[in-house]
C-alpha cells in the first residue's frame, strides 16, 4: 500500500468507424490488463464493400453481431477473404456494439487517436462540451493506416506508449518527455495536446 | 461523532439523477441485505465509518463521493454537521482520496460559503502536500474556492474579524498559487494556467459581448461584486485580473515554453476573450505573434500539434461575434482569397486566414475535409476591393524578381541561416513544385510584400497611407461599407494592417524577413486584427520645415563629431554606415559636410567616402528601401557624389596614397563627369603616369566600359606632350599583349594612321591636349599625333609595318619626311631578325623603298646586317630596284666581288654618302663587334678603287673617293699606303691613278721617299714611260722626290730622260751639276749618251704632250699643294 499509488489511468482508444484500428488496441489493452475503451468519431460505421464506393454502412447502434449477419448474408465469400468477418467476429466478443466519442460522457485520462482527423474531431468534440474544468485529459495521436496489418502494429505501439504512460508517477510532468522518446522510438509523428473539461 | 440531525428523515424532493444512481448502487452494492430504509443522516455516518475502516482506496473514494452527494446535494443542512469529519479525509495517506476531499471542500464551499472558514486553512495546508497531484488538485480547486470567497465576502453586509482573517488567507493561497507558474513541474504550470484562466475570469467583467458557457454562468464576476468598503476595492481587483491576464499572454510568449503548457495557454486565453471581450484583440494579437514565433524548443510533432491547437483556437475565436469587426479589416481581398483556393494545402495556417463570418456551426460536420477548403466556396465576394498595403507591394516586387535579384537574396540569407533546421521550418516546408513559374513568383512576390508591410516598408504602405489621408479629407459617405463596422475609419485600418507590434515581435521580424527569403516556408502570417498600438505619428505633430532642416543638421554634426567615440566604443562601422545613409538620403548641406569632414583628414576618412558612395549607388539601384519609390534607375545624385569625391581627391597635391586610383575602381558605375575628371587627370602630366595605371586597370577591370575607357587612353596617346603621350604609350603597348584589346587597339591605330592620308587634319584632332586651334594643314605635330600610337605598337607586332607602308606611298612629301624621322625607335624595337621586316624589305612595295632605305638603315646602323636581311636586299637589288644605295647598308654582309663591282657606282653618289660608305666598310661605325670582318681591307679598297674601269666612271669621281680613303689617316697609315703601292706597282698594265697615290702618298708620309725611289726604279724596269699617264706622274714625282730621284732619273734612257727634260726642264741644270759634282770614277759610269743629254738644252717639245694631260697635270698639281 504505497502512499501515492495513483488510480489506474482511464484509456480511450479512439479512431473513425470504431471497427479495425482502435478495437485492435482495445483487444490487445484488454488482454494486458488495462482500463480501455474504445470509440468512433465518424457519424457512422463504415465498412469496405465490394467496391471502393460501395461501402457497408451502419449507425452506432447497430450491434457488431448484426453487421456480422449482415455481411454473411451479404457476400460471406468475400468478407470472410478480406478479414471483415473475422474481425466483426473478435468485436463482438470484446463488447456488443461500436460507441461514437461524441456521444460517450465518460472522462478519460488518455485518449489516444489513430488518426489526425480523429484527434481534430475529438478536440471539437471537447470543446464544444460543458466542462467541469477540473479533469486533464492528454489527447495524443499516433497516425495508423486503416487495414489489418497495420492495425495490429498499431495496437503493439499504443501499448508501448500505454505502458509508458503508466510507469510516470507524475503524468502531467513528464508526458512531454514521454512522448519525444516514443516518436523517436517508433520514428512516427505524434500529436499531443492536454484538455480541461 | 455525533451531530444532531432534526430534519434527517425527510428525504428530499428534488433528489439529483446522481443522487439516485448512486443510491440505488449503494442499495445493490453495499448493503444488499438491509431492506429497512435509513435515514440520510444514519446513512452519511455508516459510510463515513466504513470509509475510514476501508483499506481500499476505490471504495473509500467511493463512499465518500456518496457522502459528498448526500450532504450537498441531498441534504445540504446536514452539511455543516459533516463537514469536519470530512475533512479530516484530508490527511488520509492516498492520494485520491485526497483529491476526492478536495473536490468536496469546493462543493461545500459552492453550496454554503460559511464552510470556507474551516476550509481555507485545509487548503493552505493542502497546499503544501509533497505530492504533486495534491497540488494540482488544490490550485484546480481554488478557481472556484476563490470565487466564492469573493462572493461571500462581497455580500456580507459586515464584515467580521474572522471574514477578514480568512479573505487574508485566500489572497495569500491566490498569490502563492499564482507565482507556481514558475514551477519546474510542467503540470504544475498546466494547471496554474487554467488556475489563472478562472481568476481572470473571475476578475473582470462580463460584458453583452460575453459568451460564457451554460454551467459556469452563474459565476461570479466582478461586475456582480459590490464595493465592500473594506476588504474588496474593485478597481484594485480589476487591475489584478489584468495582470493575471498579462502573465498569461507572457508566459504563452516566453521562448522555451512547452508544448503542453503552451497548448493549455492557447486555450485559456480563448476561454477569456470569448467570456471577457474586452481581452479579445490582445488574445488575437498574442496568438499572431505566436504563429509567427513559435518556441523553437519544440520537437517537429510538437510544432505541430501547437499549429493545430492555435488552428482550433482560432476558429474558436471566429466562432465569437466579437471576430465579425476583426475579420473585416483583416480580410485579404478577393483575389487573393481565389489565389489560395487554387493552391490549397500549401500550409495549414493559412485556414486562419479563410473563416469568414459565414463560418458557423456546421463546422463539425464538414468531416473528412480541412474546414476552409469547402467554406469558402460559400464565400460571397465583399464589397471592398481595394488593394490592400500588402497588394500594392506584392505588385511592386513582382517585376523586380528577377534571377539576378532573388540569387542575391539567397545569397545574403544564406549567411544568416541557423546551424539546424528548425522544427517549424521543418513542419511547414513544402517543395516547391512550381519553382520559377509565373504564379510561383507572384506568390513569393506576395509573401515577400507581406513581410515587408508588417515591417513597415514598401511601396504599398506609403500608398495606402497617401489614400487614407485622402480619404480622411472626403465628408464620410460610408462609401465602403466593409470599413465601416465599429466605425473604423480607412486610417486605423492602415493602422491595423501594418501594425505596430509588441517588442518582442520586432526581433522575429528579422528572423521573419530572412524566412520570407525561401520561396518554400508558406509563412503568410493572419493579417493583422485589431491592433491598436502605439504609433509614433498618430502622437506626434510635423516639425516647421525649418526646424526640421536645423535639427537635421545639428545631427548630423553631431554623429559626425562622434569619430573618437565610436571608435572608442568599436561601432565605427555603424557610425560609417549612418553618415553615408543620412548623406546620401537627406543631401543638401549634410554633402558638403561630409565631403568637408571626410578630406580634413582623408587618411583615416576615406572609408567614409566609400561607403557613401556605395549607398548612393544602391539608393540609385533601389535596393535599399528608402529609396525603394523610384522606379527608374537614375544614378544623378550617384554621379554627383562620385563627381565631387573625384573631383576633390584629383586636386590633392599629395597622390602617393592613391586613393584616386582606389575610389574609381571601387565605384561601381563610371559615369559620364567621371570619366571627364578622370581625362582632366591624366592630362596633368603630374598624374599621368598614376591616371594611365588606373585607365589600365579599368580597361582590365571593367569588360562592360572597356571600349570607353580604351578609347580616353588612346586619345592620350597622341598627346603633344611627351609626358603625358610616353606613358599612355607605355600602357597602350601593355594592353596590346591582351587578346580581347589588341583588335580594338588594332583598329583606332590604323584609323588614325589613314587620317594622314587626308588632305587636312581632322577636326576632332583639336581633342588632343594641347593641338594647335586651327588646322591649316598637316604640322609636323600633327603628324606626328597620329603616329605615335602606332609606331608604339610595331614592337609588338610587327605585321603592322606593311599598313604602314601602305600609307607611306600615299602620303605627301612632308608627311614621308615625318614618317622617316620617327621611324628610327619602332623599328629599332623590331629588330633586323623580324620576318615581317624581311617580308617588306623583299616586297618593296612601289613609292616606299625610301621607307625600306631607312628602314635597312636604322636596322645596321650600330650592326652587322643579317645573312636574311643581305640576302633580301640583294635580291632586291638585283632584280627589282637596281638603286645602289640598298646595298650600302648591307656592304658589310656583302661578298668581296660585290661591293667591288658596286664601288663604281657607290662612289658617284653624294659626297657625304660615300663617306659613309667607306666608313662601313672600314668598320669604323661598329663599335662592339670585334669580330668584325669587313669585305674589303683598307688597303683593297684602295686598290680597288685604282681598278675602277675609267669607262663606268670618270676619273674625277675615283680621285674624289681615293681622296676620301687618303683623309683617314688612322686606317691609311705609311705601311698601309706602302702595301698599297706596292700591290699596285704589281699589276699590269699600271693603274692610270698609281703616280697620283704615290705622290699622294709621299706628301703625307715623306717618311716613304725610300719606298718611292725603289718604285721609281722598278718603274723604269717597267718601262713606265709607255703609259703616258704614269709617265707624267713618274716626272712629277722625281721633280717632287728632287734630289734624292736624281739617282733615278740617271737610271733612264736617254730617250726618256731627254722627255723628262722636255717637260720639265727645270730638272736639268740640277741634274747635271749633281752629275758634276761626281767623282770621276762615278762619272765613268755615266752613260755618254746620258751625259750628252744632261749638257745639251732641250727642245721645245711641249707640243707633242697631249692637250688633255695638260688639265690633269693642273689637277694633279693641285692635290700636290
Amino acid at each position: 500500500m504505497s502512499l501515492s499509488e495513483p488510480q489506474e489511468l482511464k484509456i480511450a482508444i479512439v479512431c473513425s468507424s470504431n471497427q479495425n484500428r482502435s478495437m485492435e488496441a482495445h483487444s490487445f489493452l484488454g488482454k494486458k490488463g488495462f482500463r480501455v475503451q474504445s470509440f468512433g468519431t465518424g457519424n457512422q460505421v463504415k465498412l469496405p464493400g465490394p467496391s471502393p464506393d460501395k461501402p457497408n454502412i451502419y449507425d452506432f447502434s447497430v450491434t457488431y453481431d448484426e453487421m456480422y449477419k449482415d455481411l454473411m448474408r451479404k457476400d460471406p465469400e468475400l468478407y470472410t477473404q478480406n478479414g471483415i468477418l473475422h474481425m466483426l467476429d473478435r468485436n463482438r466478443r470484446i463488447k456488443p456494439r461500436p460507441e461514437r466519442f461524441q456521444a460517450s460522457k465518460e472522462r478519460f485520462d488518455i485518449v489516444i487517436s489513430c488518426e489526425e482527423r480523429v484527434y481534430d474531431q475529438i478536440v471539437d468534440d471537447i470543446e464544444g462540451r460543458e466542462k467541469e474544468l477540473d479533469h486533464v485529459m492528454h489527447l495524443i495521436n499516433i497516425d495508423i493506416q486503416d487495414n489489418h496489418e497495420e492495425a495490429t502494429i498499431g495496437a503493439f505501439m499504443i501499448c508501448e506508449l500505454v505502458t509508458m504512460l503508466y510507469a510516470s508517477d507524475d503524468l502531467d510532468n513528464e508526458v512531454d518527455e514521454i512522448l519525444q522518446d516514443f516518436e523517436h522510438r517508433v520514428n512516427r509523428p505524434v500529436l499531443h495536446t492536454a484538455l480541461f473539461y | 461523532m455525533a451531530g444532531a440531525g432534526a430534519s434527517a428523515g425527510v428525504p428530499p424532493k428534488r433528489l439529483s439523477t446522481a443522487a439516485q444512481f448512486f443510491a440505488e448502487d449503494d442499495q445493490d452494492a453495499e448493503t444488499p441485505g438491509d431492506n429497512a430504509p435509513k435515514t440520510t443522516y444514519d446513512r452519511v455516518v455508516e459510510l463515513l465509518n466504513q470509509a475510514s475502516l476501508l483499506g481500499n482506496d476505490t471504495d473509500k473514494i467511493s463512499n465518500l463521493r456518496q457522502v459528498q452527494e448526500l450532504i450537498i446535494h441531498k441534504d445540504p443542512d446536514l452539511l455543516d454537521n459533516f463537514l469536519d469529519e470530512m475533512i479530516a479525509f484530508q490527511n488520509d495517506r492516498s492520494v485520491d482520496v485526497k483529491k476526492c476531499i478536495i473536490g468536496f471542500m469546493e462543493e461545500a464551499c459552492k453550496k454554503d460559503a460559511e464552510c470556507l472558514i474551516r476550509v481555507i486553512p485545509c487548503i493552505a495546508h493542502l497546499m503544501q502536500d509533497e505530492n504533486v497531484n495534491v497540488q494540482k488538485k488544490v490550485i484546480l480547486c481554488f478557481a472556484g474556492l476563490y470565487r466564492c470567497a469573493l462572493q461571500w465576502v462581497s455580500k456580507a453586509k459586515t464584515v467580521s474579524p474572522e471574514m477578514s482573517t480568512i479573505w487574508d488567507q485566500v489572497n495569500h493561497i491566490k498569490s502563492t498559487l499564482a507565482e507556481l507558474i514558475d514551477s519546474d513541474n510542467d503540470g504544475i504550470r498546466t494547471h496554474v494556467v487554467k488556475f489563472l484562466e478562472g481568476l481572470t475570469l473571475t476578475l473582470s467583467k462580463k460584458t453583452a459581448a460575453s459568451e460564457v458557457p451554460k454551467k459556469q454562468e452563474k459565476e461570479i464576476s466582478l461586475d456582480q461584486v459590490v464595493e465592500n468598503g473594506r476588504l474588496i476595492r474593485l478597481k484594485k481587483l480589476e487591475e489584478e485580473g489584468q495582470q493575471h491576464f498579462l502573465t498569461l499572454v507572457q508566459f504563452q510568449g516566453s521562448p522555451h515554453i512547452s508544448s503542453i503548457n503552451l497548448m493549455t495557454v492557447m486555450g485559456a486565453l480563448t476561454n477569456i476573450a470569448k467570456q471577457r471581450p474586452g481581452f479579445f484583440d490582445q488574445v488575437v494579437q498574442s496568438f499572431e505573434a505566436l504563429h509567427v514565433n513559435l518556441p523553437p524548443t519544440l520537437a517537429k510533432s510538437q510544432v505541430s500539434s501547437v499549429r493545430k491547437n492555435l488552428k482550433m483556437q482560432m476558429l474558436a475565436l471566429l466562432r465569437h461575434s466579437m471576430s465579425a469587426d476583426f475579420i473585416n479589416k483583416a480580410l485579404p481581398k478577393d483575389e487573393s482569397r481565389k489565389r489560395k483556393l487554387e493552391e490549397p494545402g500549401t500550409s495549414s495556417k493559412k485556414a486562419k486566414i479563410e473563416p469568414l463570418p459565414e463560418v458557423d456551426d456546421d463546422i463539425d460536420d464538414d468531416i473528412g475535409m480541412t474546414p476552409w477548403v469547402d467554406r469558402s466556396k460559400k464565400h460571397t465576394p465583399t464589397a471592398t476591393q481595394r488593394q490592400t498595403a500588402i497588394d500594392v507591394t506584392a505588385e511592386d516586387l513582382l517585376p523586380r524578381l528577377t534571377v539576378q535579384h532573388v540569387a542575391d537574396l539567397v545569397l545574403l540569407s544564406m549567411v544568416m541561416l541557423p546551424d539546424s533546421m528548425p522544427a517549424q521550418f521543418q513542419s511547414t516546408y513544402t517543395p516547391i513544385a512550381a519553382a520559377g513559374t509565373d504564379s510561383q513568383i507572384k506568390h513569393i512576390s506576395r509573401l515577400l510584400a507581406t513581410q515587408l508591410t508588417m515591417a513597415g516598408m514598401g511601396k504599398g504602405v506609403g500608398e495606402l497611407k497617401l489614400q487614407a489621408m485622402k480619404k480622411s479629407e472626403e465628408p464620410a459617405d460610408g462609401s465602403s461599407p466593409a470599413y465601416d463596422d465599429g466605425g473604423t475609419s480607412p486610417k486605423q485600418l492602415i493602422q491595423t494592417v501594418v501594425g505596430g507590434t509588441t517588442a518582442q515581435e520586432d526581433e522575429e521580424r528579422a528572423d521573419q524577413l530572412k524566412k520570407a527569403e525561401f520561396p518554400a516556408p508558406v509563412q503568410a502570417p493572419p493579417p493583422r486584427k485589431g491592433l491598436r498600438q502605439f504609433k509614433l505619428e498618430t502622437v506626434t505633430k510635423p516639425l516647421h520645415m525649418d526646424d526640421l532642416d536645423n535639427m537635421t543638421l545639428h545631427i548630423f554634426k553631431r554623429i559626425l563629431h562622434s569619430e573618437k567615440m565610436s571608435a572608442a566604443n568599436h561601432i565605427h562601422g555603424a557610425r560609417t554606415k549612418i553618415l553615408a545613409c543620412l548623406t546620401s538620403q537627406f543631401g543638401g548641406p549634410l554633402k558638403d559636410m561630409m565631403e568637408d569632414h571626410i578630406f580634413s583628414d582623408l587618411r583615416s576618412r576615406y572609408d567614409l567616402a566609400f561607403s557613401w558612395l556605395y549607398q548612393e549607388y544602391s539608393n540609385c539601384q533601389g535596393f535599399s528601401s528608402s529609396a525603394s519609390t523610384t522606379k527608374t534607375v537614375d544614378f544623378a545624385s550617384y554621379d554627383e557624389c562620385l563627381t565631387r569625391l573625384l573631383k576633390t581627391l584629383s586636386e590633392m597635391p599629395d597622390q602617393k596614397d592613391g586613393l584616386f586610383h582606389r575610389l574609381i575602381l571601387e565605384a561601381p558605375i563610371i559615369t559620364t563627369n567621371a570619366m571627364q575628371i578622370i581625362r582632366k587627370y591624366c592630362s596633368n602630366e603630374e598624374h599621368t603616369e598614376a591616371g594611365m595605371n588606373t585607365l589600365r586597370d579599368l580597361i582590365v577591370m571593367r569588360p562592360k566600359n572597356r571600349l570607353d575607357f580604351l578609347d580616353l587612353m588612346l586619345t592620350f596617346t597622341a598627346s603633344e606632350k611627351a609626358e603625358i603621350r610616353n606613358p599612355a604609350i607605355l600602357t597602350t603597348q601593355k594592353l596590346y599583349e591582351n587578346p580581347q584589346l589588341r583588335h580594338s587597339i588594332e583598329v583606332y591605330a590604323v584609323k588614325q594612321l589613314k587620317q594622314l592620308l587626308t588632305e587636312k587634319p581632322e577636326a576632332d584632332v583639336k581633342r588632343f591636349p594641347g593641338a594647335p586651334g586651327e588646322p591649316d594643314g598637316w604640322t609636323d605635330e600633327g603628324i606626328k599625333a597620329h603616329l605615335y600610337l602606332y609606331l608604339g605598337l610595331l614592337p609588338n607586332n610587327h605585321a603592322l609595318i606593311h599598313e604602314l607602308a601602305n600609307i607611306y606611298t600615299a602620303t605627301s612629301a612632308d608627311i614621308k619626311r615625318t614618317i622617316l624621322r620617327v621611324l628610327e625607335g619602332p623599328v629599332k624595337g623590331m629588330g633586323m631578325d623580324s620576318p615581317e621586316l624581311l617580308t617588306l624589305v623583299e616586297n618593296c612595295p612601289k613609292g616606299s623603298e625610301t621607307l625600306v632605305m631607312r628602314v635597312i638603315h636604322i636596322l645596321t646602323d650600330k650592326a652587322v646586317p643579317s645573312p636574311e636581311l643581305v640576302e633580301r636586299i640583294r635580291d632586291l637589288y638585283h632584280k627589282r630596284v637596281p638603286d645602289v644605295r640598298f646595298l650600302i647598308p648591307v656592304l658589310n654582309g656583302l661578298s668581296k666581288k660585290e661591293v667591288i663591282s658596286a664601288l663604281p657606282k657607290l662612289i658617284k653618289l653624294n659626297p657625304m654618302v660615300v663617306k659613309e660608305v667607306f666608313n662601313r666598310l672600314m668598320g669604323a661605325h661598329i663599335t662592339a663587334n670585334a669580330s668584325y670582318v669587313s669585305p674589303l681591307t683598307p688597303d683593297e679598297l684602295l686598290v680597288a678603287l685604282h681598278n675602277i674601269d675609267p669607262n663606268k666612271c670618270d676619273m674625277k669621281t675615283i680621285i674624289k673617293a681615293a681622296n676620301l680613303c687618303f683623309s683617314e689617316r688612322t686606317i691609311y697609315t705609311q705601311e698601309v699606303l706602302a702595301i698599297v703601292m706596292q700591290r699596285l706597282m704589281d699589276q699590269t698594265p699600271l693603274p692610270t691613278l698609281l703616280m697620283r697615290t704615290v705622290i699622294q702618298s709621299l706628301s703625307m708620309y715623306p717618311r716613304l721617299i725610300g719606298f718611292v725611289l725603289n718604285i721609281l726604279q722598278r718603274l723604269i724596269i717597267k718601262q713606265v714611260w709607255n703609259q703616258k699617264k704614269v709617265w707624267e706622274g713618274f716626272i712629277k714625282c722625281c721633280q717632287r722626290t728632287k734630289p734624292q730621284s736624281f739617282q733615278v732619273l740617271l737610271q733612264l734612257p736617254p730617250a726618256q730622260l731627254t722627255n723628262v727634260f722636255q717637260v720639265s726642264p727645270d730638272l736639268r741644270m740640277p741634274l747635271l751639276q749633281h752629275v758634276q759634282s761626281f767623282t770621276p770614277h762615278q762619272l765613268a759610269h755615266i752613260p755618254p749618251e746620258i751625259m750628252t743629254v744632261l749638257e745639251t738644252e732641250p727642245e721645245p717639245e711641249r707640243a707633242e704632250t697631249p692637250m688633255e694631260q695638260a688639265p690633269v697635270a693642273r689637277q694633279v698639281s693641285c692635290t700636290f699643294v
